[in-house]
């Protein structure tokens, strides 16, 4: 093996808790809850008795036997006008794209009979590349929310849009005749046209006041002196204080966009690029190209953070550090690049901190136009620091571009306070909210809630009844984007269309036309808008012949690229000396804070989709909930429980904050900062369902850092509280421990030593050791020599198989909600999960190391955890091994071998014996315990439940009832497509023509999915590369599936192991 | 047209002289252009076979090969009708454009068939519409007997036959069966009266007279090898047929509901011989074939309000679906689905792709529908069942042309993987065609 590292799964696991190994030792840890269900004391309610009972088991079983012998009887039912691009059975694409103000990206909609029902990446796209993440290919679900609202309404009650626009419009005109105060809250727009038209709306509403329809319906024209009218952006999540730097440093009042591509070395303060920070499906794309270790340059990456991000976890080299410290580590970080000696504050020395600063500065330096440091803190002072740092390294033009700045985060915080203090003192006399729940997610500081009181007129565009829309006067649902007509600039010259893919659901409409019917043009609709709009200033900018030629190639493919600057360098001009006093003076208490961001959760706007709230965090891998993260090490101190499984639920902790406090379980991250402690917001929403309620809402804790909104609380205390929690985490869902589970190496063991050493003994056996066995004469054999079995003919034709790039996953978790849209994976809930029944096909495992080593240490010591380990994670779904264990024990042979290679599982044929379960060394089967789409315990939680929910359903796989087995089936549904597709085509399958869901929606293409026969395809050319391996090799089961050895960009000395007995005996 | 024009330009500028040079020139172009105006060569490599196969896909549905109108004008004489061969081409393909572009011809159409318009066939090429024509040329008719027009089916019609042949057979053999009945009735008590006159005679008492079930039982009790016969005879005959019954369950073999459109196969695909394809597109591009929409229907029924069977009736429930005023001879837009009741009906969980069969697999639709094309009444006519499947995955060669890149290689692995049996053909089985997955997923 590669390292004497050790990986483990959960902190329980490596410390050997008996309680754990008791429970891993078992498959499903649950008995039968038989016990529970006889002591219900509802039975002996029941005045039923034996004989009753044996009447009516024999009259059903009777009446089911003659029901059985009835034909049912199925209507089709065929469209009276067939839509000339419908084909029944036949999936069609349609391009659009995704922007919700906190992610982008340009996206294919496969729609099956006018349903959409998956959704991935637009590889046409320049700035998504093919990428998307799981909040992205989730919203398919979130269109048919049953929750969303149906209709407008008036004062909380049912309107007519009508009777909506009439309100709207006279209380406008009253507005406009007074010459009084409108403001219109929305998120960032990405959308130029829509931009646009809420200028035309204060330009309409500004100067005196022409309504056509208004003159129609008798009412005079007002003459009102033209009212005050402002667009005002808010994000809950600020980026603020980059665009204040920016003014202050560059004076351009942007944010950059980020070129991750061409950075050979990254450093990120904070910042969770991969999964939040900014464009996370831009940077994880362009990241993820530089993070191949056989190109020419292998990018290197440090992180300093608080939180163990996504980002951290997937970092060379993480430093921890507390928020307070921020300004201290980019001042460090100045003085280091740019030789400056300016006083840069203190910070504790834990893990190494000023050494990793050292290094990671000293190789800034030597990499100028190629090097890139990013940070997250909203303190314009920081910004303005860690400007001037990439300004000397030239990342402006190459790394950094500001010349085609990026539309998202364009919320200004004083403009929002501006705006707040206009409400509280009365003088706004209508307000519009559109895409944005400002009474959720503002700090309780603001007031905003008591401000939004003091105005005039409120009318939000909200699609639910949500926290600040039950405030409002009026609701003017709008659509879901993929109802929706759109476009979008998420990069200055990049445009790309949002087209709709079904017809509006419910009695909704888009934002933009209720704008344009309130200014009196309700004849016009938003598509004519649009193409308006790109006739007379997108076409110009292209070669095409008309503008039929031009829309059409636009909207087919997604995406317009116009004109755009060369991005250049730029001269700073910031005063660095101010700025660094500023960010350096701030001092932190006993605890600090920093709030973040979950891939799933987000800024709570997908609260209520099942899928998100069921995606097990990255990083803890906990589903369904918020909780408090910490230091294992502070836990022990205060007494909480470490070992969170599920009869032993999490100790509640305290945050106090100022005057407000919040109560949460406390979840152990190796990694976090000792002292620290991290909550995620975007939980503990109100009004969209029950499935948004839960967790507890943290947004109300920020603060305000130099006049922006921080995610950092500098001055906390935290407290364990009475009580316990019990949460559902899939972290302990199986064990695979102490092998060589994820293979791992240094950069500089890669390129100069051999892969394998056979037969060396003792000493290095190669950083991708074969793996032998010794025979029955004591020569050693490869697990292929030593074969017990007959071999499939997986030689011959097809042979499907995946290899994945350990390197390049970053374990977002895309994927995995991909997985369960394609394959109509049921969600099981909090409890089921809590009882180790998820139900996912793939699961990205992710392990922690420890320091110490076998030989010096053994293995009691080896259970000691780091307390700042380096992560890893694994996707792991079914192997599809060649000699398949679970297909020697299944009774009935519901599961068997294919000759391509595939493990296929019979559903019909499956009557529930889980031998196969039990004897998968992977553990990736998954049994249907309960009718998830028809049971009532699973009512709220499974989306499957209402026939709304059930649209979203492939068509092409079908539902499993209860009592199967299922598992991953590599998509086999797309196979037979693809093949089926050549045959007509009268061509071989090739790459292009084949993805698996999961392979399909990674934005690193870290996924390669086709068939290994096929030595021009991508898989086998990944499988005979000296990185790859099989995932517990030594058993011998010939997986189907390759992992690409984990190449961490470092020396060989700097990935030893370093025993650090003084930290590990401070651990429990 | 240019070596034409030239000549005619030379010829009036010349005097008499050269006249007669000239006029053999002129009748040598003449002779040269002329078939590319009224005898156009039909393109190379069009076949009569190409065109008869393209003529009952596309277009025998609204045309006959008669003078006789259907939907559309009937086909004898075309070529007289038309302008030019050329015209036609251009027709075929883009009847609509014609129409705008002024065309007289095209409009006279149109103003005849109005509002039906031919359906455009775009994707024709050259050599398929001169398939077409060639196959036109060759077969089209004044007049033609019209076989086997026979509009209700009376008693002498096929199903009824067999029907009414099974009941008097029925009768017969009860009829039969009381005649025996009687004979063994009488036999029996001529039999009875006979033992009883010899026992009084030789002074014994006349035989008991017992039930026929008692004495069936004393027969029994007497003879008890023959009685363990009987009952294993009964108890196989049971078990076999429990065991058929029980394979029977969700077998709907035969299951021809009533549909709320009295539609009939035979017409239209039998007598009209309107290609199955026609309505059931999707068969050759995807999973299901599709029952037509409305609007497929309405494609003919537009012009013809009446039906050789039920008559006006039957048509009107399509007019009323498709919001087709024919009165007016307009759209009312007030549509309303039409409710099939679908009879071939698989299990959710299994995958059954039409093109796959009908096109890579080459499969006529009759191997799993049956003689549709007889059938007044739509019946499911195969089983259905995961056995039938299998059989036919067993016994059916893969045809793999040598023009079909996916095939190479996998042929040769595949002889590789049955060199012991030296098969040069292949069944569905053998490519895998038995594995779970290929319809379970």
């Amino acid at each position: 093996m590669s390292t004497t590292k050790r990986y483990w799964q959960s902190i329980q696991q490596l410390e050997s808790d008996p309680d754990f190994i008791a429970s891993a030792e078992k498959e499903f840890p649950e008995e039968l809850p038989v016990e529970d269900f006889l002591n219900n004391s509802d039975l002996d309610a029941t005045s039923t008795n034996r004989r009753d009972f044996l009447k009516f088991l024999g009259f059903s079983v009777g009446a089911a036997t003659l029901a059985a012998c009835e034909t049912p009887v199925i209507k089709s039912i065929p469209y009276v006008v067939k839509p000339y691009e419908v084909i029944p059975g036949v999936p069609n694409h349609y391009a659009t794209s995704y922007s919700d103000g906190i992610d982008y990206s340009s996206v294919l909609v496969r729609t099956r009979e006018g349903r959409p029902i998956f959704i991935r990446g637009n590889r046409e796209s320049k700035i998504t590349g093919g990428g998307l993440n799981a909040r992205i290919n989730s919203s398919v679900l979130s269109l048919y929310d049953g929750n969303r609202l149906r209709g407008p309404q008036i004062g909380g009650a049912d309107a007519d849009w009508n009777a909506l626009d009439v309100q709207v419009r006279e209380k406008l005109r009253a507005v406009n005749a007074k010459g009084g105060t409108i403001r219109v809250l929305s998120h960032s727009l990405l959308s130029p046209s829509t931009r646009k038209l809420i200028q035309q709306m204060g330009s309409h509403f500004g100067g005196s006041m022409v309504d056509d329809s208004a003159a129609e319906e008798g009412a005079e024209l007002s003459t009102g002196a033209g009212v005050d009218f402002k667009h005002v952006a808010y994000d809950a999540v600020s980026y603020s204080a980059m665009i204040e730097a920016n003014e202050k440093s560059f004076g351009r009042a942007v944010i950059p966009s980020y070129h991750f591509e061409n950075a050979k070395v990254v450093v990120g303060i904070g910042a969770d690029f991969i999964a939040n920070w900014l464009l996370p499906v831009t940077n994880s794309h362009g990241f993820g190209k530089t993070r191949k270790p056989d190109r020419e340059w292998m990018s290197r990456h440090y992180q300093f953070e608080t939180n163990l991000s996504l980002t951290g976890a997937n970092s060379d080299f993480r430093g921890a550090i507390k928020p307070s410290e921020v300004g201290a580590v980019v001042t460090r970080f100045y003085n280091a690049i740019t030789g400056a000696s300016l006083p840069a504050g203190t910070i504790e020395d834990e893990n190494d901190i000023e050494k990793k600063i050292a290094r990671a500065a000293s190789e800034l330096r030597e990499n100028p136009g190629h090097s890139l440091i990013v940070c997250d803190s909203n303190d314009p002072n920081v910004q303005v620091l860690v400007n001037a740092i990439n300004a000397k390294l030239k990342s402006y033009g190459s790394t950094i571009d500001l010349d085609n700045p990026t539309s998202i985060r364009q919320a200004r915080d004083s403009k929002v306070k501006e705006l707040i203090g206009e409400m509280k003192s009365g003088k706004v006399d209508a307000l519009v909210i559109y895409g944005s729940n400002p009474v959720y997610s503002m700090p309780k500081s603001w007031g905003f809630e008591e401000a939004l009181s003091k105005v005039g007129y409120k009318v939000s565009m909200a699609s639910y009844v949500d926290e600040t829309s039950i405030l409002c006067d009026a609701i003017a649902p709008d659509h879901h984007f993929l109802e929706s007509w759109n476009d979008h600039e998420s990069v200055k010259g990049h445009y790309s269309i949002c087209q709709p893919t079904i017809s509006k659901l419910f009695d909704t409409r888009q934002a933009q036309e209720s704008f344009l019917s309130w200014m009196g043009k309700a004849d016009t609709d938003f598509y004519t808008y649009i193409r308006d709009e790109w006739k007379n200033n997108l076409m110009p900018q292209s070669d095409a012949n008309g503008f039929f030629e031009f829309w059409n190639k636009c909207v087919h493919d997604g995406v317009f690229v116009g004109d755009h600057a060369e991005p250049t360098e730029v001269v700073f001009q910031g005063d660095v000396a101010q700025a660094a006093k500023a960010a350096t003076s701030i001092k932190g208490g006993e605890w600090e804070v920093q709030l973040y961001m979950k891939a799933g959760a987000g800024e709570g706007t997908h609260a209520a989709n099942p899928w998100l709230q069921e995606l097990p965090d990255p990083v803890s891998r906990v589903t369904w909930d918020n909780y408090i993260t910490m230091n294992p090490s502070d836990m022990a101190e205060l007494g909480l429980n470490i070992k969170i499984a599920e009869k032993t639920p999490a100790h509640l902790g305290k945050v106090i904050v100022g005057d407000q406090e919040v109560e949460l379980p406390v979840y152990p991250i190796p990694g976090q900062r000792r002292k620290t402690v991290g909550v995620a917001v975007g939980y503990g929403r109100k009004h969209v369902g029950k499935i948004g309620e839960i967790g507890k809402n943290v947004f109300p804790l920020m603060q305000e850092v130099a006049g922006s909104l921080s995610m950092a609380l500098f001055d906390a205390k935290v407290e364990k509280s009475e009580g316990t929690y019990p949460m559902a985490s899939l972290q302990t869902h199986s064990t695979m421990m102490g092998r060589k589970i994820i293979n791992e190496t240094d950069m500089e063991t890669y390129k100069n030593e051999p892969a394998s050493v056979p037969g060396a003994q003792g000493q290095f056996q190669g950083w991708n050791q074969k793996i032998t066995l010794k025979d029955a004469y004591g020569q050693d054999k490869t697990t292929e020599e030593l074969n017990l079995w007959d071999d499939h003919a997986i030689g011959l034709g097809h042979r499907w198989g995946m290899a994945i790039d350990l390197n390049t996953c970053f374990g977002c978790g895309a994927c995995v909600t991909a997985c369960a849209a394609e394959n109509n994976i049921p969600v099981v809930g909090k409890d089921e999960i809590r009882r180790t029944r998820s139900m996912f096909w793939m699961r990205i495992d992710r392990y922690f190391t420890s320091d110490a080593t076998k030989e010096e240490d053994g293995y009691v010591a080896m259970e000691t955890p780091s307390v700042y380990p380096d992560v890893t994670f694994q996707p792991v779904m079914c192997q599809h091994c060649n000699h398949a264990p679970c297909e020697t024990v299944c009774p009935v042979a519901a599961t068997t071998h294919s000759d391509e290679g595939l493990n296929q599982m019979t559903y019909n044929r499956c009557v529930g014996t889980r031998y196969c379960a039990n004897n998968c060394p992977y553990k990736v089967r998954r049994f249907n315990w309960f009718n998830y789409m028809g049971y009532a315990k699973f009512k709220d939680i499974n989306p499957s439940q209402d026939t709304l929910g059930r649209m979203v359903l492939n068509p092409d796989v079908v539902v499993r009832s209860r009592g199967v087995m299922e598992k991953c089936s590599m998509c086999v549904q797309r196979i037979q497509a693809a093949k089926l597709q050549a045959k007509k085509e009268k061509r071989k399958v090739t790459d292009e023509m084949l993805n698996a869901a999961c392979s399909d929606s990674c934005p690193t293409d870290a996924i390669a999915f086709g068939d290994v026969n096929d030595p021009e395809s991508a898989v086998y050319k990944w499988s005979k590369d000296a990185r790859s391996y099989h995932l517990l090799e030594e058993i011998g089961v010939q997986p189907n599936i390759w992992y690409q050895t984990k190449i961490r960009n470092r020396t060989k000395e700097e990935n030893m192991p370093t025993r650090k007995k003084d930290e590990a005996a401070a651990e429990v | 047209m240019q070596p034409k024009n030239i000549s005619m330009r030379s010829l009036t500028r010349q005097s008499s002289g050269t006249g007669k040079w000239l006029k053999c020139f002129l009748f040598f172009i003449l002779f040269i252009a002329t078939p590319f105006y009224l005898l156009a060569e039909p393109p190379a490599g069009a076949t009569e076979a190409q065109g008869e196969g393209l003529f009952n896909a596309k277009c025998k549905s609204c045309h006959y090969l008669t003078a006789q109108k259907n939907t559309g004008p009937g086909l004898y004489g075309y070529r007289e009708r038309v302008p030019n061969e050329e015209w036609l081409y251009k027709w075929i393909r883009n009847p609509q454009g014609m129409i705008k572009s002024g065309d007289a011809y095209a409009n006279e159409l149109w103003a005849a068939y109005k509002p039906t318009l031919m359906t455009a066939f775009g994707t024709l090429t050259d050599v398929e519409i001169g398939s077409i024509l060639i196959y036109l040329d060759n077969n089209t008719v004044q007049a033609e007997e019209v076989v086997a027009k026979d509009p209700k089916p009376t008693g002498g019609g096929d199903p009824q036959e067999g029907e009414s042949d099974a009941t008097s057979l029925i009768i017969w053999l009860g009829a039969l069966a009381l005649v025996f009945y009687v004979v063994i009735k009488v036999l029996g008590l001529v039999k009875t009266s006979l033992i009883n006159l010899d026992r009084t005679g030789k002074g014994l008492k006349p035989k008991e007279d017992i039930s026929h079930i008692r004495s069936a039982i004393n027969w029994l009790a007497n003879n008890k090898k023959y009685a363990a016969l009987i009952v294993l005879v009964i108890v196989s005959v049971g078990a076999t047929n429990g065991w058929y019954a029980l394979k029977g369950v969700a077998v709907y073999q035969g299951y021809a509901p009533e549909q709320p459109i009295k539609f009939s196969h035979k017409i239209h695909a039998g007598q009209n011989a309107v290609e199955c394809v026609y309505c059931h597109h999707a068969a050759e591009k995807g999973k299901s074939a599709g029952i037509p929409s409305v609007n497929v229907c309405m494609n003919c029924h537009v012009a013809i309000p009446e039906g050789s069977l039920y008559g006006k009736e039957e048509i009107a429930k399509i007019y009323k679906a498709a919001g087709w005023d024919n009165e007016n001879q307009r759209y009312t837009g007030e549509t309303e689905p039409i409710k099939w009741v679908k009879i071939h009906n698989l299990p959710d969980f299994a995958y059954f792709n039409h093109s796959q069969h009908v096109v890579v697999g080459k499969q006529k639709c009759q191997t799993c529908h049956g003689e549709v094309e007889k059938m007044e009444v739509l019946a499911q006519h195969s089983e259905l069942t995961m056995g039938w499947c299998i059989n036919c995955h067993r016994e059916t060669k893969v045809t793999m042309e040598d023009d079909n890149e996916y095939y190479q290689g996998i042929k040769e692995d595949l002889m590789i993987k049955h060199r012991d049996l030296g098969l040069q053909e292949f069944t569905v089985e053998q490519i895998g065609g038995l594995e779970c997955a290929k319809c379970h997923y």
